[in-house]
């Protein structure tokens, strides 16, 4: 626990003085002033597209404020990521930029190599980045390359690489969305014993349990303005929820549905593949299947293998739709007979950001829009802005290039591709990482929506209440097996963990 | 916000600096990017008819079209392989040789129809042999082309003796090449005829559209369920077949062919490709870019020829083209798509 005592009389360490970032015409933040003070973990929220990332890449010095300016310590810090750096300001991104032929330790230095006359110093630089891992509480072999770490250590080591150059200053972009509950708990920790040695820490995260257990303070951005900062005594999740949506949401308002699932649509059998250890599984009609379980636990590869995403091992796989069933050899086979995959990594398997929003659109539904082979192009336009529309997309514009939009709004047109095809059996994997609440809430809507038309319904997802809201039935996954199932009636957060952390075995009637 | 912000690798190192020093600059690049090259061909033409003398000349401009359409036969082509992201195929030189050795030497013994047809089965199979390589293999495009460039130059070599093949005189063939309508060749036609057919296969039909998407993102396209192998297949088979009229073209125009004809004309096409505007990292183009490509080229590299300006320098100015477009391309990307 944080001594807030200590925190409140602390130093200023780094504020941004009335800030102002244009891009184009757009202004991302328009004037905000915040302060963080020594050895405080200041909580900074928002929806996504709010100005969070904005504001903080410029506090990092990578963008210069077009207005106002950013000071450490008093003094005005110069543009350039280096003289942040020596102003003692680390970041670590919320995707990780990490180089996976090198080793843990040459990551963790990388950039600040010691060097002799150009030479590296592998004993010192072995040595550095030893200590920096000692300091954060992490044991990770110093010579293990990256690309064979779990997501959740790569995290950690993206950190020390931070924690190395000893800053004053530490700031994190939703640092545990990639993190199971267990790790989470770890990172928190550390954060609030680097706090209590003095580090100050800027935590941006869409998680507000976690902004309540180890922040002092805490901003909430929308629109690029700053809304409120508020002592974390003084406010509450509805409060902040209110405050970052801008209207009065009610966050509980779906009702459970009625589960009437029909016949089974996906039938899987036996399925073996790296890091999948002869599973079965089967989603009917009109049901949606959760999975729920630690990151690393073999779901993402499970669904990959079932959908021939990646080659599987063993098994077999139908799917069945209008009473004819049809055995599933690769992906397009699947795809073919109506199967729908929002991938995990939205950006690189999703989308292609380059390429408009009709584009994305119109790709899986080209034979659709095309007769003999020639694209109706005047087709192409409304049959996006059609399904553009149901998702809900804002701003409406299919011509813009995807990769302009937010991630939640990127989200919505990975959604809206497939929707155009109609599929019967839609599996999605993580299906609302890294997207604020109200598109959250809409995305809910929209599987709602495609369930209640009948379809399969499958999905991976490390949020717990996610999985417990949408699930009827959850399966937990731990080491590439199914290790429990739970009804929708007795699933609750307490049991999915004891079942994916190694409880004991629960089968429901 | 734009995507800018949530792109940026921002390595601590400051390896990155922010790409967002001015809204204007940024502008300027995109806009170098997407119209540059229209601007800058036109200005070409215009500057050269008034100051450069006897450009603007019957005999000239026959001329140029002459040259440029080989080339530019095989450039418009070779765009659907960089934009499906594989870079070139550089194995165009042996088969625009072979395909004129074949023409020639066929046609003399069997005739004109059995030539087109032995040379367009050679045409396929080295388009399958490089994309059956490459797209379903995954093997690297330069690498492989490399590999079919050295068997195909061998193996012509070997079969063609390193002879001369020349055609008979007032032959179909001679006629053809020496055809014209007005100051234009046919061989221009052609080279039109291809542009504006490949041109329609890009931009409105469903393959094309899976290969600009194949180039923008592969992982994506191939889960939005596009058979991507296929379509990677398919950039080579074109690229082949653009080839094998390239070298049909080249043939007829001097009625003559060997295993040297078209060396260099690998990084030709690239050139008229790459100035032209399209993508290197695939995704972004097309054959009206190629064409200009090849026109801007075509027209700077006659200029130097009529203003007396040696070949060297030629060769400078075309590479100080591609690192030009290069350079915009890749800052286009940066500063935002």
């Amino acid at each position: 626990m944080q001594d807030r005592s200590k925190t409140e009389t602390a130093p200023i360490v780094i504020e941004a003085d009335a800030v102002v970032k244009q891009f184009g015409g757009v202004r991302a933040v328009k004037g905000v002033s915040v302060s963080v003070r020594e050895g405080e973990i200041y909580g900074l929220i928002g929806e996504n597209g709010a100005g969070k990332s904005t504001l903080m890449r410029m506090l990092a010095g990578l963008y210069t404020p077009d207005a106002g300016e950013v000071r450490v310590g008093g003094a005005p810090l110069q543009p350039g990521a280096k003289s942040a750096l020596a102003a003692g300001i680390a970041i670590v991104h919320q995707e990780l930029n990490l180089i996976p032929e090198m080793t843990v330790a040459e990551n963790i230095m990388l950039g600040s190599f010691p060097t002799r006359a150009g030479f590296t110093e592998s004993k010192k630089l072995r040595a550095v980045a030893k200590s920096t891992l000692e300091e954060i509480g992490v044991a990770i072999d110093l010579d293990e390359p990256v690309s064979r770490l779990s997501v959740a250590l790569r995290q950690f080591v993206e950190i020390a690489r931070a924690i190395a150059r000893k800053p004053r200053v530490l700031i994190m972009d939703e640092p545990t969305a990639s993190l199971t509950p267990a790790e989470t708990d770890y990172l928190l920790e550390m954060l609030q014993r680097l706090a209590g040695r003095g580090m100050s820490v800027i935590y941006i995260s869409h998680r507000l349990p976690e902004i309540f257990r180890i922040c002092t303070r805490v901003s909430v951005l929308r629109d690029g303005s700053l809304v409120d900062t508020m002592d974390i005594e003084a406010t509450s999740p509805d409060d902040l929820v209110n405050k970052m949506v801008g209207r009065e949401l009610k966050l509980d308002l779906q009702v459970r549905r009625e589960a009437k699932p029909g016949a089974v649509v996906l039938s899987a059998r036996g399925i073996t593949a790296p890091g999948v250890r002869g599973i079965d599984l089967d989603v009917r009609a009109g049901q949606i299947v959760g999975l729920g379980g630690l990151v690393g636990a073999g779901r993402t590869e499970l669904v990959r293998a079932i959908l021939g995403v990646d080659p599987k091992s063993a098994g077999m796989v139908t799917i069945t739709v209008d009473g004819k069933s049809k055995r599933i050899n690769s992906y397009r086979d699947a795809v073919a007979n109506g199967a729908a995959y929002v991938p995990e990594e939205r950006r690189t398997e999703g989308l292609a950001l380059t390429m408009t929003v009709a584009d994305n659109i119109a790709l899986p539904n080209r034979r659709r829009l095309s007769t003999s082979g020639v694209l109706k192009v005047g087709s192409i336009g409304s049959f996006a802005k059609e399904l553009a529309a149901r998702v809900e997309l804002r701003p409406a514009d299919v011509t813009r290039a995807v990769g302009e939009y937010s991630g939640g709004n990127q989200q919505k047109v990975v959604i809206a591709k497939w929707l155009g095809r109609e599929p019967r059996f839609v599996v999605l994997d993580e299906p609302t990482r890294g997207v604020d609440v109200a598109a959250k809430a809409e995305i809910h809507r929209l599987l709602r929506s495609l369930v209640d038309a009948g379809a399969a319904v499958l999905v991976v997802s490390s949020d717990l209440p996610e999985l417990l809201d949408l699930s009827d039935v959850i399966y937990v996954v731990r080491d590439g097996e199914i290790v429990g199932t739970l009804t929708a009636a007795e699933a609750d957060e307490k049991a999915v963990m004891t079942l994916a952390a190694g409880g004991k075995m629960v089968t429901s009637a | 916000m734009t995507n800018i912000a949530t792109r940026q690798g921002g390595r601590p190192a400051g390896a990155k600096v922010s790409t967002h020093r001015g809204g204007q600059i940024a502008s300027v690049i995109q806009w170098s990017a997407e119209r540059g090259i229209f601007v800058v061909t036109g200005v070409l033409i215009v500057a050269a008819a008034v100051f450069v003398q006897g450009f603007a000349s019957v005999v000239n401009i026959t001329d140029v079209f002459h040259r440029a359409a080989p080339v530019g036969i095989i450039a418009v082509g070779m765009t659907f392989v960089v934009i499906s992201g594989n870079y070139l195929d550089l194995s165009v030189v042996p088969q625009v040789a072979t395909s004129a050795v074949i023409l020639i030497a066929v046609s003399n013994s069997y005739g004109l129809l059995p030539a087109i047809v032995v040379a367009t089965l050679v045409s396929l199979v080295y388009g399958l042999i490089n994309g059956v390589a490459v797209g379903y293999f995954k093997a690297n495009a330069v690498i492989v082309t490399l590999a079919t460039t050295y068997i195909g130059l061998g193996v012509l070599r070997w079969v063609s003796g390193g002879n001369i093949f020349f055609g008979p005189r007032g032959g179909t063939i001679d006629t053809l090449g020496q055809l014209k309508f007005g100051p234009v060749p046919l061989s221009a036609l052609v080279l039109v005829f291809m542009a504006v057919l490949l041109g329609f296969v890009l931009s409105r039909t469903g393959f094309g559209f899976a290969l600009r998407a194949y180039g923008s993102n592969k992982d994506a396209t191939r889960l939005a369920g596009v058979a991507t192998s296929r379509v990677v297949l398919g950039a080579f088979l074109i690229t082949s077949l653009s080839a094998m009229i390239a070298g049909f073209v080249l043939a007829a125009f001097s009625n003559t062919a060997v295993s040297t004809v078209s060396t260099g004309m690998d990084f030709g096409a690239l050139a008229a490709i790459i100035i032209g505007g399209n993508s290197v990292f695939g995704g972004r183009g097309s054959i009206l870019r190629t064409v200009l490509g090849v026109v801007f080229v075509s027209v700077l590299t006659n200029i130097l020829v009529l203003t007396d300006i040696g070949y060297g320098w030629q060769q400078v100015a075309i590479g100080v083209l591609i690192v030009l477009a290069v350079s915009i391309d890749a800052l286009a990307r940066r500063v935002g798509k």
